[in-house]
């Protein structure tokens, strides 16, 4: 590549002084951090414009935003401020929901929004942009630039499609190829991996409003548990403007071992008499699958190489722990380390893997490992049978024996109603105090 | 405006239209849904650049990409120009709440002609797409030829451009120096002879236009001049529009003696006629009547109907029925 001519990088050799590739969340994080202290910065996209290529749930918590774009909430394609929020236990045909709200989620500096992702993304490179980057979309970086196993740029799928840089940036998502080619990431299990899948469905506002029992700009997040069949996993249900995501993540090994095909079990989901009400009579516009780097903190790679650091989901930052599926958060607050880590690293002359060393010491000092360290055992929790299938099916059933009425019987006491619930799920006591045990030191 | 400086007399220029290529409706309104992410140019109009590339190497000058729009489209422009055009020029219509381009077609023909005329590039063949994706009229080529005062060559299947193989065998002339095919009605072609200045316009399948190398794709934003229109849109005249009226014809004067007699002989009111039937059915059944109506009118023929009658027994579960007579058939 010749023809560049923006801010001279540092190094002659080099077209710029960083490379960022993916413009997810994760690489507009870091490339506006970078182009923000000065940096000449090249962010790459495969997609036609950031986002195009991105999927997920629908929730974004927006407050790691706070100091990268102050008052963010002013500008941000929001569909929807989430206000209300339900935890919902299913089987078959029981459903048992936590439901929280506050007005307090629906003013500054808010929780969670709805957004969908090519807005989000785009805006959040565009971001970048104004700050100085230098965004190229529908180009696929292919491979890394190497010179005596240290990288130094990138190749891609354009004509003269080498590009140099002192620093490049892997935040291309979940199964990286470059942190893999870059040999960051060791023997890759499926068993870490989940796969979402959703359909985004029309539906008029009003018709929204109405279902969901919320006004204006205010919406709803529902998260499921219970309803994968023998597949371990969860649900989701969210509110945009005028469409709502309803969504699985399944785990990947259990669908393929078990034959099921993810779209026959989220047929199953809207079917299900809890859900059905809410999505009936919708248009489906989408559905769309994506893989998530399930296992958290004990799957994550290496974080940097000799010129070269690993962000977002690249780097499996994504939170996915039973109440929480946190990815965009988790990917801004990473690849926004990285950018300050990198422009350190420049600064002082040395983009090796030890020069680059501060990156994994920002994010143990930030909530992204903090909190990936802290929940390191609840994504297993969550998958294990007994959050899956037993507690769902203990606590409906507890529900319905307490609040069915069998006169002339007398009414059952709550100790021989979970008793009686716990034989007919074969739950023992023992495992119940184990797992109480563990879920106290996983979630707290 | 000031026209912009000729890079190199006798250029050849793509002009492009910036439209929804997927526009979508609220399937639960049925309005159209607006998206930021869906504008673009046409498969048509990329093989136009792609065909003005290829002119312009072969003809060894420039190739320029001009495109009428609203600001929002200059990324675009500028990743279109980055396959090898020399330059973009964005004419935008100066007004800040236009976000469309807002020019109608006679008014982009006009810009457009400006741009590209003796005074601004000087181009010698203009390729556009052939019809773009927004429901356009498809008249800006023809109007640009109009203005330019060069001879057209449209809606463009192949172009012979040199480095591939001649189509049906023709051959260039000395006033011709393309050929080209173009679709006329009834699934015939014909094969056109293309003069050195022409405006042609081209579809989709032409030539697929070539990607741009990195250095290029990264300066594209860069690439782009805007100028602003320098015409306010004329206001539209529209014609007059009056009722249609049939024309007049004259019949012979009725018959009679007194004017009772000519006003019944006008309006055959006491003419014999069949009475009006009023018949109640459920739906299939009356479906049924409906068609031996029409058959005994003569609107069926009896093969026709029968037919029919067999569907409607279908559908009614019932025994099929001769059609005139309405008693079951044999
Ligand atoms: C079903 C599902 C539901 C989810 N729900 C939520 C939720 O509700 N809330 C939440 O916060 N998170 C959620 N997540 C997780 C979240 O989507 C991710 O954690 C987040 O998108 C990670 O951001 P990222 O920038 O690291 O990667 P990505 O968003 O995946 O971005 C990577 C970018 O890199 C580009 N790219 C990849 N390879 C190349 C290449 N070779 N060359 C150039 N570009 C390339 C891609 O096109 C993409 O734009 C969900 C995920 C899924 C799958």
């Amino acid at each position: 590549m010749t023809e560049h001519t923006a801010e001279r990088p540092s190094s002659d050799n080099d077209d710029f002084d960083a490379i960022v590739v993916g413009a997810g969340p994760a690489g507009s994080a870091a490339a506006l951090e970078l182009a923000r202290a000065g940096r000449s910065v090249l962010l790459i996209e495969r997609g036609p414009f950031p986002g195009s290529k991105n999927m997920y749930g629908g929730v974004i918590y927006g407050r790691i935003l706070d100091t990268l774009v102050p008052q963010w909430w002013t500008e941000a394609p929001i569909q929807r401020w989430v206000t209300r929020r339900q935890t919902m236990m299913m089987t078959g045909e029981q459903a048992l929901t936590v439901d929280y709200r506050t007005e307090a989620w629906g003013r500054p500096p808010y929780n969670g929004a709805t957004a969908y992702r090519p807005d989000f993304d785009s805006w959040l490179a565009d971001k970048a942009v104004e700050e100085g980057a230098t965004l190229v979309c529908s180009t696929t970086v292919t491979g890394l630039l190497t010179d005596s196993g240290r990288v130094v740029g990138v190749s891609t799928d354009r004509p003269d499609g080498d590009v140099r840089a002192r620093v490049v940036i892997a935040a291309d998502g979940v199964n990286s190829f470059l942190a893999k080619e870059a040999g960051l990431y060791g023997e890759v299990d499926p068993a870490n991996y989940t796969v979402g899948v959703k359909e985004t469905i029309a539906l008029p506002r009003s018709v929204i409003d109405e279902r969901f029992a919320v006004r204006g700009d205010h919406g709803v997040d529902i998260e499921i548990i219970g309803c994968t069949g023998d597949v371990p996993g969860g649900g989701f249900l969210y509110t945009n403007s005028d469409t709502i995501a309803v969504g699985l993540v399944l785990s990947l090994p259990a669908l393929a071992a078990g034959g099921r095909r993810p779209e026959e079990l989220l047929a199953e989901l809207k079917l299900h008499p809890a859900i059905a009400p809410l999505v009936e009579g919708g248009e489906v516009k989408e559905y769309s699958a994506h893989v998530i780097p399930e296992a958290g903190y004990d799957m994550m790679p290496e974080l940097v190489g000799d010129g070269i650091v690993v962000a977002g989901d690249a780097a499996a930052m994504c939170l996915a722990a039973g109440l929480w599926l946190e990815g965009v958060n988790f990917a801004i607050g990473s690849g926004a380390a990285a950018g300050r880590a990198c422009h350190g690293a420049l600064r002082k002359g040395d983009t090796s893997a030890v020069g680059l060393g501060d990156y994994r010491r920002r994010l143990e000092s930030s909530f992204v490992l903090k909190d990936h360290r802290k929940l390191r055992e609840a994504p297993h929790l969550v998958m294990g049978e007994l959050a899956q299938q037993k507690l769902p099916a203990m606590a409906c059933g507890v529900a319905e024996d307490m609040f069915t009425v069998t006169n002339p019987e007398p009414k059952a006491g709550l100790m021989r109603i979970v008793r009686r619930q716990m034989r007919t799920n074969g739950v023992k006591l023992r495992s119940v105090v184990g797992d109480t045990w563990r879920a106290l030191r996983a979630f707290g | 405006m000031n026209p912009p400086t000729s890079t190199d007399p006798g250029c050849v220029a793509a002009c492009v239209k910036w439209v929804d290529l997927s526009p979508e409706t609220d399937p639960t309104s049925g309005l159209p849904v607006p998206s930021a992410h869906s504008w673009g140019f046409s498969e048509a109009d990329r093989s136009a650049v792609e065909v003005a590339l290829r002119l312009a190497d072969d003809r060894g000058t420039d190739a320029v990409v001009v495109c009428v729009g609203p600001p929002d489209a200059q990324w675009a422009l500028g990743e279109l120009a980055a396959a090898g055009a020399a330059r973009a020029v964005l004419v935008t219509s100066g007004n800040p709440g236009d976000t469309r381009g807002g020019a109608s077609s006679g008014e982009t023909a006009r810009i457009l002609a400006d741009i590209l005329g003796p005074v601004g590039l000087d181009a010698d063949t203009v390729v556009c797409g052939d019809i773009s994706l927004d429901r356009g009229s498809g008249s800006v080529p023809a109007l640009l030829a109009h203005h330019l005062e060069l001879p057209q060559a449209l809606g463009l299947i192949s172009v012979d451009l040199g480095d591939r193989p001649r189509i049906g065998g023709a051959t260039r002339d000395a006033t011709t120096t393309l050929m080209g095919v173009r679709r006329l009605d009834g699934a015939r072609r014909e094969r056109v002879g293309i003069p050195a200045r022409a405006v042609m316009s081209v579809e989709g399948a032409v030539a697929p236009l070539r990607r741009a190398p990195l250095g290029r794709a990264v300066e594209a934003r860069r690439r782009v001049q805007r100028e602003s229109s320098p015409r306010r849109p004329e206001p539209v005249r529209p014609a007059r529009i009056l009722q249609w009226r049939p024309p007049p014809r004259s019949l012979p004067a009725p018959e009679g003696t007194d004017a009772f007699e000519r006003v019944v002989s006008l309006t055959g009111a006491l003419e014999e006629r069949t009475p009006p039937r009023v018949v109640e059915l459920a739906p299939p059944q009356a479906a049924a009547e409906i068609l031996r109506q029409l058959h005994r009118w003569g609107y069926l023929t009896d093969a026709g109907a029968a037919g029919a009658e067999a569907t409607a027994a279908k559908a009614t579960g019932s025994e099929p029925t001769d059609p005139v007579t309405a008693e079951p058939r044999p």
